[in-house]
This record gives C-alpha cells, sequence and structure tokens, in this order.
C-alpha cells in the first residue's frame, strides 16, 4: 500500500481524495497554484507544494510541475482528481518513467475507452447497440455531409477526444452542416489538441443514463448501479440522481452486464463510466466511457455505500477487489446537485467573487462536498463549481424534498457573486422532473418558462 | 521577512510585522523561509530541512487581514529572482564546476545566476536587472517551489541612486 499520495487537482476533488487518505492512514500532498494559494483549503493536505501560476497549463496540467512536486515530495502515486490531467495517456506514460503510480487506468486501457471513435468501435464489436452515425471520425466536410444525409437530421458532431460536455455542437439541417463542421474541428483541435470529430444522430427528448463499474487488476469487475444525468444544461449536468428513475431493471442490468464485460476484455483498472443514451421508447444506445472519477461519483457512494476513491487507491495498488457482483446491494435514492458559481438569470454567466456568507446545509443523510468556506475567493480562474450537494432518502419523492430542504438552507453570498441554487429548486419542482418523465430538455424548457413568466410579471 | 515599503497605511503594516515577529518567536527551531502577504492574509512559514530531507511547509496560519495594499516584491534595497517553476536549484552548470554567481559578484541582466532542473530539463536562471548579489536564497542541490525566492540582488539603480 501506498505510504504518501500526491494529489494532483484542486477545489472540493483534491479535498475529497484527501479525506479517503487520510482514513487508509496515507500521507497526502496538495498542490497550488498562486490562484490557489489560501491556507484555510492547504491545511486539509499533509505537504503542499506550490507548482505554478494561476494559468491551469502551467500549474494542474503541467505535467513537469505535478512530476517534480511528487518527486520532490516522495509521494509513490498520484491521485489525478477530474478534469485536468486525469485522462492524458501521455502523462501517464511519464508517471511510469518517473517510477510513479497513477492512480486510474493504464495508458492503452485510457486511449481504447477513453477515445470516443475508439470506445464506439469497441463497443459496437461486444454487441452494444450504437446510434446511427459514424463509427470512425469524419475526415472531411463532404464525408460529413454524407453521413448525416445518411442518418437523417438532426445531427450532433463530438470530437472523438472530448468529455466533459464540451466540443459538441448540433446540427439541425445540410445548410448549416459545413460550417459547423469546420467549427468542430477547430474547436477540438484548441481543446483537446485533436481535431478529429464524428456525427450522430442527435435525440432530442433523450435520457442520459450511465453505469458505475469498476475493476481491479486481477480480471474482476463489478458495476454499482445506474445514474440518471439528464438535468444538463449544454451537455453540463447539473443534477444527477441514482439509481435511475422509471429504467426497466432488465434494461438495467442489460446496460450494466455489457459495461463491465466490456472494461474486462480491455483489461481495465480502476473505475470508470459508461454512458447511455435512452429514446422515448426505452431504447438504449452507447454514448461514451469516462476513464476517470466523476463529479456524481457520491450519488453511487450513498446507495452501495462503498468509498469509490478508496476502492480506485486499492486497485491501483494492486488489492483484489474485496467485493463481488452479489455483495453490492442498492439501496434507497440518492441525489446531487451541483451549486454553481453562476447567474441563471444571465444565461448561467460564471460570477467570481468572495463569499462573504457560505453557510452550507446539513440535516439528515445530507452530505455537503466542498473547498469553500466564508471570505473564500471563487476564482475566475477555474470552474464555478462552490459545491455539490448530495442526499439520501429510503425513495425518490422523499430524496427530491430531502434535497429542496437542504438546497433552501444553502446561503452563498458576496458582492456579485450569484449561484444555481434558485434554478436548481425551480427544476427540482417541476412536474415533470418529480414524474421522472423528462429528458435532456428539460433544463432549456425550465429556463424558457422562468424567462416568460419574468416578462408576464413586467 | 518579506521586503516591505513604506505605506500610508504603515500602522497596518506596523500591526502586521509586530504579529510576525511575535509568531516567528513562537515557532521551534529554525526558520529557512517566512513569506506573509497582506492581501489575503497569509502567512507561510518554512522551517530548517525537515527529517525526510523534503521541503515541508508547516500549516500556514491564517491572520486577521489587515492591509488590502500588496507588499511589493521590487523594493528600493534590493531585488528578488524567484524561480519559475517547480524543479531542483543549483548554483553550478554541473557538479564540481565553479558557481554561476558568488555573493559579491556583479551580474548584468540577463545573465544565468542559477539553473533549476525540472524533469532532467535544465532550466537557466537569469537575473533581470544589473546589479550585485547580495545572498544566495537556496542551497546547491535544494528543492524549490514556484516563485520561490532563490537569490537577492542589489541593482545598478540602486546603486545609482546611492551615489546621490
Amino acid at each position: 500500500m501506498f505510504t504518501k499520495v500526491l494529489i494532483a487537482n484542486r477545489g472540493e476533488i483534491a479535498l475529497r481524495v484527501a479525506r479517503t487518505c487520510r482514513e487508509l492512514g496515507i500521507a497526502t500532498v496538495g498542490v497550488y497554484s498562486t490562484a490557489d494559494r489560501d491556507p484555510r483549503v492547504l491545511r486539509h493536505f499533509d505537504e503542499v507544494v506550490h507548482i505554478g501560476p494561476a494559468q491551469s497549463k502551467r500549474s494542474y496540467q503541467s505535467t513537469p510541475a505535478i512530476i517534480e512536486a511528487a518527486l520532490q515530495t516522495g509521494a509513490q502515486a498520484i491521485h489525478p482528481g477530474y478534469g485536468f490531467l486525469s485522462e492524458d495517456a501521455d502523462f501517464v506514460e511519464v508517471c511510469d518513467e518517473a517510477g510513479l503510480v497513477f492512480i486510474g487506468p493504464r495508458p492503452a486501457q485510457m486511449s481504447a475507452l477513453g477515445d470516443k471513435a475508439s470506445a464506439r468501435r469497441i463497443m459496437s464489436e461486444a454487441g452494444l447497440p450504437l446510434l446511427p452515425g459514424s463509427v470512425e471520425p469524419s475526415p472531411d466536410a463532404a464525408h460529413a455531409l454524407a453521413t448525416a444525409q445518411r442518418i437523417g437530421y438532426p445531427v450532433i458532431i463530438k470530437a472523438s477526444a472530448g468529455g466533459g460536455g464540451k466540443g459538441m455542437a448540433v446540427v439541425r439541417g445540410p445548410e448549416d452542416l459545413e460550417k459547423t463542421f469546420l467549427q468542430a474541428k477547430t474547436v477540438a483541435a484548441s481543446l483537446f489538441g485533436d481535431e478529429r470529430v464524428y456525427l450522430e444522430r442527435y435525440l432530442e427528448r433523450a435520457r442520459h443514463v450511465e453505469v458505475q463499474v469498476l475493476c481491479d487488476s486481477h480480471g474482476n469487475g463489478v458495476h454499482l448501479g445506474t445514474r440518471d444525468c439528464s438535468v444538463q444544461r449544454r451537455h453540463q449536468k447539473l443534477i444527477e440522481e441514482g439509481p435511475a428513475p422509471a429504467l426497466s431493471p432488465a434494461n438495467a442490468e442489460d446496460m450494466a452486464t455489457s459495461a463491465v464485460l466490456a472494461a474486462l476484455k480491455v483489461g481495465y483498472v480502476g473505475v470508470c463510466t459508461f454512458e447511455f443514451l435512452l429514446d422515448e421508447r426505452e431504447n438504449h444506445y452507447f454514448m461514451e466511457i469516462n476513464t476517470r472519477i466523476q463529479v456524481e461519483h457520491p450519488v453511487t457512494e450513498m446507495i452501495t455505500g462503498v468509498d469509490l476513491v478508496r476502492e480506485q487507491i486499492l486497485v491501483a495498488a494492486g488489492r483484489k477487489l474485496a467485493v463481488s457482483q452479489e455483495d453490492i446491494r442498492l439501496s434507497g435514492v440518492a441525489v446531487e446537485c451541483r451549486v454553481n458559481g453562476e447567474d441563471p438569470d444571465r444565461d448561467f454567466v460564471p460570477t467570481a467573487g468572495v463569499l462573504e456568507r457560505f453557510d452550507p446545509p446539513g440535516g439528515p443523510f445530507t452530505r455537503v462536498d466542498t473547498h469553500a468556506f466564508t471570505g473564500y475567493v471563487l476564482s475566475p480562474h477555474y470552474d464555478s463549481m462552490v459545491a455539490k450537494v448530495i442526499v439520501w432518502a429510503p425513495d425518490r419523492d422523499q430524496a427530491l424534498n430531502r434535497m429542496d430542504r437542504a438546497l433552501a438552507e444553502f446561503t452563498v453570498d458576496g458582492p456579485g457573486v450569484k449561484t444555481t441554487v434558485p434554478f436548481l429548486r425551480r427544476v427540482l419542482a417541476d412536474r415533470e422532473f418529480r414524474a421522472a418523465g423528462h429528458s435532456t430538455g428539460l433544463v432549456d424548457r425550465v429556463q424558457a418558462e422562468g424567462n416568460r413568466a419574468e416578462r408576464q410579471a413586467k | 521577512m518579506a521586503p516591505q515599503q513604506e505605506h500610508a497605511d504603515g500602522d497596518a503594516l506596523a500591526g502586521l510585522r509586530a504579529q510576525t515577529l511575535r509568531l516567528a518567536g513562537d515557532l521551534p527551531g529554525a526558520l529557512r523561509r517566512l513569506s506573509v502577504r497582506s492581501g489575503d492574509a497569509v502567512i507561510e512559514v518554512e522551517w530548517q530541512e525537515s527529517a525526510t530531507g523534503t521541503p515541508v511547509l508547516a500549516p500556514a496560519v491564517p491572520v486577521a487581514v489587515l492591509a488590502a495594499e500588496p507588499v511589493t516584491e521590487h523594493d528600493d534595497e534590493s531585488m528578488v529572482v524567484r524561480s519559475p517553476m517547480v524543479g531542483t536549484a543549483y548554483h553550478a552548470p554541473s557538479p564540481g564546476q565553479p558557481p554561476f554567481v558568488k555573493v559579491g559578484d556583479m551580474v548584468e541582466a540577463g545573465q544565468t545566476v542559477l539553473i533549476v532542473e525540472a524533469m532532467k530539463l535544465f532550466n537557466p536562471i537569469v537575473a533581470e536587472e544589473t546589479g550585485v548579489v547580495l545572498e544566495l536564497l537556496v542551497a546547491d542541490g535544494e528543492p524549490v517551489e514556484f516563485e520561490q525566492p532563490l537569490l537577492r540582488l542589489k541593482t545598478s539603480a540602486d546603486e545609482a541612486a546611492d551615489v546621490h
């Protein structure tokens, strides 16, 4: 087992990982940029290293800075969290060369499953249904036009190397295709350093359901149930819940089983998530695989009682999974809301600034994962997430009521600072959402209704 | 102590200075580095080499916010050359060779004063201004963090000022 782990991340996930390390008796090394040098955050680590300026390319995303910090402090392993270097196969290879264990998949498996086009090929070969589209990236606009003609509009153009909802564009007719295709390529190249994009049929009223998978290096793998992440804004998740509601057990089992088989087939080690889209008739289509711990992992932790970060660390250290599929019992319903420092009334523009008041909720079965506190400066340099609120209850109704109660308790205030809390509460109150009849179009509709109500009030 | 200037709000700075001195007196062992900021009220303390030979930043002690004015790097005494990266600082181009600079040496702007190795790449650290080396702030082969002070120079501009 490791005695010291460097956490190559910031914000709530860095603290989340540090807490589990402490529970495992592992010393932690935190890293921080100039923008993040707040001692009230850094006290969560046993040692800290200043790795670079605010710009993440030169700090949290800088391979040399992270590796040097690990070597200097004598860390044996690096936990990448999510984002930054978490899905960078080159970084894993550099860790190998430096004699550091990367807590995550091996580079070959990361590339095979993390690349959307390659993952689609693997899953297609494994017999999983894909949305109509091009399995391989489209080389040029003519090919893309022909593909769109074949599968029918609307289509979505996605970056092969994309993730986190970035690098996607919906095209509704042939007149916009060429321009959007070329734009998507440029965006993909600048965001991911890889200009390959592919096309898929775009489902207007889809549900987003995903399966959490965990594998060790001894050929064992389990799934930990489903999550529904249909409440999205521009492909960014706002509310996640588990298990996915209104999903037939047979369908859930089918998705989960094929996910575990596919992960084992490529020799995957660690946690990963298989994402599916479901149409109105509950047909499921494989979408992509996330080869890292995800923002919404606490939902699964709450319904399974499994600490996913702990399992990640144990399997990275070579341990066998302590649980088999029969040991995993799903209990109750968990919901997570992401509280972002954004203004929903101004199209969710990020609102950086000092949090003069930060009073997170408490109460029964209520978990708040955050790095913020009263006096914290929400930095314009990084993403706008302030906290994640996660609640558990025996059934969905109680869980949604509990979440609304928790959000009502949450006060975040400061000059110019707004949060998504009021908007999240509007979604929680939505009749379609309450009835679990919603799709990925929910957020746009709730936002449009809010704008209409506001205009009428004036 | 971080270099300081005379400020209009000298009271606040005096308070900060007094608190820092009191803190330094209370801490065990010899200090290696003490960095004070007043903007976000940070005091960072680094002791002599820890038992494992790795740099250890002690849990920083939050203090009440005192003054909004930033403490500048470049006061009228000297300027500090800082590390642009995490790495290992070396005084000489390779073991056994004479150091790039010694205390008392005159250096030109653009002259290499140290190297910082990061992932087997040797990065020359150059003086941004012409001046005289007042102090080497890191030992040869010592691990350094981003922005860690490496060397202090008495700048030629200051010398010119001294003449008048």
